[in-house]
This record gives structure tokens, C-alpha cells and sequence, in this order.
């Protein structure tokens, strides 16, 4: 009986993943492109740098970057916390 | 698309799915933890392949040599 | 645990410190290469995880630091948040010190060229603010994992 529900469950939703896979838009066009032809347009004339992707990390979406130094220093704080006994 | 380059896209994704197997069936651990390491070590090498230099650099890196560090470390700690 | 045999530890003497050293112009030419600080940290604490695994954690524990490593990491957190905050008479993050000369602030050759180093504004100091903050992240947590599995393994012992 169990096998015959996860049997069901994996047929509905590996159907549902082919469906989306098939309905999707070619690969390397994307759907909406205006802030795309933006940042390459008038990235480097507002920014001064010649790398466009740093540009976007640290420049238009900084407050990715400061969540994932965040993200980072409190998984060590966590570890130093864990390891407190072995350090000394 | 270049037809060279296709082949060795599909090259790459081939051997990654095997390394990928092989770390599951592996009974003994290093061996597996080897495994695992070449699957990242590819997968960085097909992000270079789609034009993705950065996430190539950082997948290499993290992946394919603090993991297994790590892991290393963890499996010398248990035996 | 213990050292590894004397070929490992030759080829690393040889190959650790250009480890550390790609890794540092991977963080300083982060605004015109690909890369950056995330990238370059890594690279540099891939070479930290090296001297832990062909050293042992003893040998390495008397020249990696992990106090050191720990008030630099809060620096460069500091040290970013404060970039950040600078910028706040127009808006947070804004790159106030883009195209107006002096430090960081040559205007660049608009279009593909092979680039000039002081341009880009607030975006190397924050790449090297992020590259010691990630490369002293990554350098506690493998040097914490492994005097914890070299501790865990004396305790079984005695």
C-alpha cells in the first residue's frame, strides 16, 4: 500500500517536472531582460570597474553581499562555540 | 554551437553522473570521499564551459578542496 | 594526528606560499578579472587546509593563529559595514568615490581594454575587506575541525 502511494507521488511529480522543463524558454534568452541590457549598458560608466559581475555584487546588490558575510560570520561564531573546550 | 564543444559538454556530464554513482555504491569511505571530490571538480569545469568564471572559481575551491579537507579530517578522527 | 609522509610535505614547502599568493591578486584584481574577495578567500584557505592536512594540526596550530585569525575576521566584517555607511549622504552603498580621481577613481576606457587598476571606486577596498574576512572565516573553521578531530581521538586513546 505504501509502495503504490509513493509510486503515484513520484509519477505526478516527476510528470509536473517534465511539463515545466518542456514549457520553458530557450536556453540563453531570458524572459525579462530590460535590467539585464541596463547593468550592461551603464555598468562600467557609472561603477568605473571593467568586471561587470563584481560591479552587480558589490556595487547595485551590496546588501547580498553584506547578508552573506553575515551568513558566514555567524556559522563561525558557531563553530568557535562548539569547539570552545579544543581550542585552548 | 560549436560541435567540439558539445562533445565534451556531454563528456563531462557523463563522467560526473558516474563519479556521482560511484560515491553512493563505494563501501569504503575514502574511496567515496574521492569520488565526491572529482564530481565537484567536473561540475566546476562545466561551469567554466557556460561562461560562469566566478562560480567555476568559488566551486573548486570550496568544493573540491575545504570539503574534502574537512572530511578527511573526520574520517582520521573515527578510525 | 599525525604528519604525512616526507614527499607531501616537500611539495607543499614548495607550492603553499604561491597558493597564498594567487589568491591574493585573486581578491586585489577582483574589479577587473573574474573573481573577487569570496573567490580569493577561498583559494587562500584552501591553502591553509593543505598545511592542515600534510602537517598536522599541532605543527601548523604555532603559526596559524586562531585568536588572530578571529580579530581579523571581525575587522573585515567592520571594516565593510563602515564602507557601506559611507556612502549614506546619498545612499547606502553608493559608490562615492567612482570617477572623481584621486584614490580608486580614474574614469576607465569605455569598452573591452585590458584595464587599469585604480578604477572602480569603493569596489577594491570592498573586495579586500570581504577577502580577509572570507579567507580567516574558512582558515577558523578547518583549523577548528581539525584540532577537534585530533582531540576527539587522544580522548578515545587515554
Amino acid at each position: 500500500m505504501k509502495k503504490i502511494i509513493f509510486g503515484i507521488a513520484f509519477i505526478l511529480f516527476f510528470s509536473f517536472m517534465v511539463i515545466t522543463a518542456i514549457n520553458m524558454r530557450p536556453f540563453g534568452e531570458p524572459t525579462f531582460s530590460e535590467m539585464d541590457d541596463y547593468f550592461i549598458k551603464n555598468a562600467q560608466v557609472e561603477t568605473g570597474a571593467n568586471n561587470v559581475v563584481t560591479s552587480i555584487v558589490f556595487d547595485y546588490r551590496g546588501f547580498d553581499t553584506l547578508g552573506e558575510a553575515t551568513v558566514l560570520f555567524t556559522a563561525v561564531v558557531g563553530i568557535v562555540a562548539l569547539f570552545r573546550r579544543v581550542s585552548r | 554551437m560549436n560541435s567540439f564543444v558539445e562533445i565534451v559538454h556531454i563528456f563531462t556530464l557523463t563522467i560526473m553522473i558516474i563519479a556521482a554513482l560511484l560515491a553512493v555504491i563505494f563501501k569504503k569511505l575514502l574511496p567515496s570521499v574521492i569520488a565526491l571530490s572529482v564530481a565537484s571538480l567536473l561540475l566546476s569545469l562545466e561551469f567554466y564551459l557556460l561562461h560562469a568564471p566566478d562560480v567555476a572559481i568559488a566551486e573548486a575551491a570550496i568544493g573540491a578542496g575545504l570539503t574534502m579537507a574537512i572530511f578527511i579530517f573526520a574520517i582520521r578522527g573515527t578510525r | 594526528m599525525k604528519q604525512m609522509s616526507k614527499i607531501v610535505r616537500t611539495i607543499t614547502n614548495l607550492v603553499y606560499g604561491f597558493i597564498i599568493i594567487f589568491g591574493f591578486y585573486v581578491i586585489v584584481h577582483g574589479h577587473l578579472t573574474p573573481g573577487g574577495g569570496f573567490q580569493g578567500g577561498a583559494i587562500v584557505a584552501s591553502a591553509f587546509a593543505l598545511l592542515l592536512v600534510s602537517y598536522g594540526s599541532l605543527i601548523t596550530k604555532k603559526f596559524l593563529k586562531k585568536d588572530f585569525l578571529s580579530i581579523m575576521e571581525s575587522s573585515g566584517l567592520t571594516m565593510f559595514i563602515v564602507l557601506a555607511f559611507l556612502g549614506l549622504g546619498i545612499t547606502f552603498f553608493y559608490n562615492f568615490l567612482a570617477n572623481i580621481g584621486g584614490w580608486f577613481g580614474n574614469t576607465p576606457v569605455i569598452g573591452p581594454n585590458p584595464g587599469d587598476i585604480n578604477t572602480g571606486g569603493v569596489i577594491p577596498l570592498m573586495n579586500i575587506a570581504v577577502g580577509l574576512e572570507v579567507l580567516s572565516a574558512l582558515g577558523v573553521i578547518v583549523l577548528l575541525m581539525a584540532s577537534g578531530a585530533e582531540f576527539t581521538k587522544k580522548k578515545e586513546n587515554s
